[in-house]
């Protein structure tokens, strides 16, 4: 482990205090003793950085998914009080309510195997990668709807059934969304992009439910064993890409304006309730529902794949649960005893309410958030239950995903993207991407096992295991 | 004049170093369109882009900033800038063509500039900057 750094559990580490100067809390982060070997000090540098804004709440933390980005460490969770907190861009990310639900369908393995057709029509029904656009014609108006009531909107305009708002985060939508603080700029950017996949670490894929750790809550899920289910990975596309850059600058000047100081300018902030806090935090929600919108949109496209070729019912492919990973959003939050409102940051994090919790349907609240962790290309993803431990430690916070281990440049030098295309073949997966350079970037070898990351939040408490799904079939941008 | 990416484990870092600061810019800007689009030049499309800042690094954030969202939103593929920088205002002529599925799609998506460890140097032998795109 890094110098200076405490272990305080099992997977449980701390970072001090004056670590970096400045620092107003500890910063806590979970990592098993195996995953530590790729911690970056950039990361943990990320983490203590996050620690010195002013009215930060409890630690500054980070999951074992944690990896070097900017402003805030991917995995990094932080929450603020909203009367003396900032809200920070470097929190939330360039990919506002960059995100991932599960579909679920009637099929099971037998019915897709070794279907490259199936691949190949979704790959041509839903746009993916560099420069495409969706062959949908978003009016202003409604770009307006989707931005004010995100998935709601899509579900009203035939995108999707009711039933997939009840298992959404939020319902879908932000209802602090203020589209008046979206340039129309970023709204130039949103309205060709509806429904489009995007690229990078962005994707759609088959899968099949290999493994249930937790029958009971499986079956509250609507998962079950040999299932054929559909994970779907996206965000708010370049209008979300635009409010970030454009409230960036705003808010480097009310950084100034409002004498915080912060180690890194990509950590800008503004206190939550100041006109420029408010007006980001206004836009960020409607670039997330935005991002809601637009996976309704992938959803409705995608089922009307499968209801063409395998005469299914549109309302036989329930939603499991859609959760958002880059988002800042007020939440309540027991501490010291008190129930209190506070400003939560995920930045490649994702929430994990545990039972009981206010924002659950009916039909789960007793059990816990479904909580979908995408694995990278090749490797299993995961289903998680959020839990009370969540509620207490991490703000109802768990891990997003596997989390890189290797630079894209050197996935490019050593992988190939042809020769693992083949090789993922070989194991039964079929691989639609517009360039070999998507595929190599994102290989299974770039990314921590995500095996290992779900079984440090297993063990910690943070969630807890459902079910594994193994991949058939996957398009990327 | 040059520019290489290197190694960042989630995103694209890129060193840039030339011998002018417009010099310096254009090489980032390469490096941008190499990175969404491939290695590729060509066109005769003109587009023009007027930039004022507050300092010289926010100058090179916001100019690729622009550049990004005007090929985004025209489905332009830019190959050259033509710039010119006076104090903290830019003025930048692009020339390019139109997005084209077959020659264009080798690249990746850039979500945005990231101004984290954003510093422009300069000493006897030119301008040098590392400067992070979010992909």
């Amino acid at each position: 482990m890094l110098e200076g750094l405490r272990r305080v559990g099992v997977h449980e580490w701390e970072v001090p205090v004056g670590y970096v100067p400045g620092m107003r809390v500890a910063g806590r982060f979970f990592l098993s003793d195996s995953l530590a070997k790729t911690l970056e000090p950039g990361a943990i540098q990320q983490l203590a950085n996050v620690a010195t804004l002013p009215g930060i709440l409890k630690n500054s933390l980070a999951m074992p998914d944690i990896h070097w980005g900017y402003g805030f460490p991917i995995g990094g969770v932080a929450a603020f009080s909203i009367n003396e907190g900032v809200i920070s861009p470097g929190g939330v990310g360039f990919d506002i309510n960059c995100g991932v639900r599960l579909l679920s369908t009637p099929l099971h393995y037998r019915d897709i195997s070794g279907r490259r057709d199936l691949i190949d029509e979704l790959f041509r029904s839903v746009p993916t990668g560099v420069g495409a656009k969706s062959p949908l014609k978003v009016s202003s108006q409604s770009l307006e709807g989707m931005m004010v009531n995100g998935a709601r909107w899509a579900v009203g305009a035939g995108y999707g059934v009711e039933h997939d708002l009840m298992r959404c985060e939020e319902g879908g939508f932000l209802k602090t969304a203020d589209s008046h603080f979206v340039s129309p700029k970023a709204k130039q950017r949103g309205i060709p992009q509806g429904g489009t996949l995007g690229s990078g670490n962005h994707f759609l894929e088959l899968q099949v439910v290999q493994e249930i750790f937790d029958p009971d809550a499986a079956k509250a899920f609507g998962l079950a064993s040999g299932q054929i289910c559909c994970m779907i990975h996206c965000g708010s596309r370049g209008l979300g890409h635009q409010v970030c850059t454009d409230h960036l600058k705003i808010l480097e000047h009310a950084t100034k304006k409002y004498h915080i100081t912060i180690p890194d300018r990509q950590l800008a902030c503004a206190p939550v309730t100041s006109p420029e806090g408010k007006a980001y935090f206004g836009a960020m929600a409607a670039s997330a529902n935005y991002a809601w919108a637009n996976r309704q949109i992938i959803t409705h496209t995608t089922r009307q794949v499968l209801s063409k070729m395998f005469g299914i019912g549109y309302e036989d492919m329930p939603l499991i649960y859609d959760v958002a990973h880059n988002v800042a959003k007020i939440e309540e939050h027991t501490l010291d005893g008190k129930v209190s409102k506070v400003c939560v940051h995920r930045k490649g994090a994702t929430r994990a309410f545990g039972p009981g919790s206010r924002d659950l349907p009916a039909d789960l609240i007793s059990i816990g958030q479904p909580v979908i962790i995408p694995g990278s290309m090749g490797t299993s993803s995961y289903v998680l239950c959020g839990t009370q431990v969540a509620m207490d430690r991490t703000f109802g916070s768990t891990c997003h995903g596997a989390g890189r281990v290797m630079s894209r440049t050197q996935a490019k030098k050593n992988l190939n993207g042809r020769e693992i295309a083949a090789n993922l073949l070989k194991e039964g997966i079929i691989v639609r991407a517009h360039s070999e350079n998507a595929i190599a970037d994102e290989a299974p070898g770039v990314y921590k096992p995500s095996d290992e990351v779900v079984q440090v939040v297993h063990e910690v408490g943070i969630s807890r295991l459902v079910a594994r799904l193994s991949p058939l079939g996957v398009i990327k941008g | 004049m040059s520019f290489e990416e290197i190694s960042h484990t989630a995103d694209v870092k890129i060193h840039a170093s030339a011998p002018t600061l417009e010099a310096l810019f254009s090489e980032t800007f390469r490096a941008l369109m190499q990175v969404m689009y491939g290695a590729w030049r060509g066109g005769s499309v003109i587009r023009n882009i007027r930039i004022e800042s507050t300092d010289t690094e926010s100058l090179l954030a916001d100019f690729l900033s622009e550049v990004l969202f005007v090929s985004e939103v025209e489905s332009l593929v830019f190959s050259d800038a033509r710039i010119r920088i006076d104090g903290l205002y830019l003025n930048a002529e692009l020339i390019g063509e139109s997005f084209d599925p077959v020659r264009h799609s080798g690249g990746t998506e850039v979500k945005g500039i990231s101004y984290s460890g954003l510093e422009i140097l300069h000493d006897a032998n030119g301008y040098k900057v590392d400067i992070i795109f979010d992909v």
